[in-house]
């Protein structure tokens, strides 16, 4: 009960914003690949990919080294800023404040930036479009990097957690590879929305660990974080939505 | 170095979203930790004044910017 409590959440976080990240990634890979030929892409991408693979390989043994109370005090804090803004924005994207994100438009818009580069650089294609594959893996790249050690740390968690974004990564490719074109169908904030209510859950859990409160129910809190963290979300996203209304009668 | 810059962009844009949100949650934290250090009290309540500080604090941001962003 207890290895399914906390790995199940850990995984399934993991595997699910790194499906939104990788999406994100995909749309910008795809952009290059589309209007500079598959060989820049897959170059910055492989660069993207060795450099986070260092971050990974510099932060493991460290991570060792820093006592379980100030890791998890320092992770759960963490989670709770990001896990509180992912579920803060979705939330407002669900109520209409802010406009959701359309994969197709950033598509476009990637792709007029690149077509506008090529118009100026006439010499250095390859390499514009390959560092924008580069900062496109990298910057989304971060987040899943941070979110696999985030959920996996401190409960010797990070190779589950690590397969179910290599998992993520996996699906991305495999769909795009078939249907050639951005992944825009997928319940991006859906997905958002979910996935802040669980780091936010592992954000108050490590935190509390890290502060020295033992959790009534120990892995089973975590359960309860997530429920009231969804209801926190939903009674949020409804009142901005009265809000939005009101302002527009 | 552009790369660099936006690389430590993206890492304080991860947890500084919205600068209020991120200051009033460390200063939650702070409070738990000093209720669970400084005060006879069980470390449960300062565990539960950082899970319904956060929840509070969630719903009054995502108000306060439907607030602005339609203002």
């Amino acid at each position: 009960m207890s290895i399914w409590s906390t790995a199940a959440p850990a995984v399934s976080a993991a595997f699910l914003a790194s499906l939104v990240e990788v999406v994100e990634a995909f749309t910008i890979v795809l952009a290059v690949a589309t209007l500079r030929g598959w060989r820049p892409a897959a170059a910055g991408t492989a660069a993207g990919l060795a450099v986070l693979a260092g971050i990974i390989l510099l932060l493991g043994p460290l991570l060792d080294r820093v006592p379980i109370t100030s890791l998890q005090l320092a992770i759960g804090i963490l989670l709770l800023l990001f896990g509180m803004g992912w579920l803060r924005k979705a939330s407002l994207r669900a109520a209409g404040i802010i406009p959701l994100h359309d994969e197709d438009a950033i598509f476009a818009a990637e792709a007029a930036q690149l077509g506008e580069q090529t118009r100026r650089q006439r010499r250095n294609l390859p390499w514009v479009a390959g560092i924008t594959a580069f900062k496109a893996v990298l910057l989304e790249g971060l987040e899943v990097v941070f979110i696999v050690i985030a959920v996996g740390a401190g409960r010797g968690l990070l190779v589950p957690a690590g397969l179910g974004a290599l998992a993520a990564c996996a699906l991305v490719l495999a769909v795009g590879a078939v249907i050639h074109r951005p992944l825009s169908r997928v319940p991006e904030n859906t997905l958002k929305f979910g996935v802040g209510v669980m780091l936010s859950a592992f954000g108050v859990y490590w935190t509390g660990e890290g502060l020295g409160v033992a959790w009534p129910g120990q892995d089973l809190a975590l359960l309860l974080f997530a429920a009231l963290f969804l209801g926190a979300g939903l009674i949020g996203s409804t009142v901005a939505r009265r809000i939005s209304v009101e302002v527009a009668q | 170095m552009t790369v660099f810059k936006e690389v430590v962009a993206e890492l304080i844009g991860m947890f500084v979203g919205e600068k209020w949100l991120t200051i009033a949650v460390l200063t939650i934290v702070a409070i738990a930790g000093w209720l669970i250090d400084f005060t006879a009290l069980d470390p449960l309540v300062g565990g539960t004044v950082v899970l319904f500080g956060c929840l509070v604090l969630l719903v009054e941001s995502v108000y306060r910017s439907a607030r602005a962003g339609t203002s």
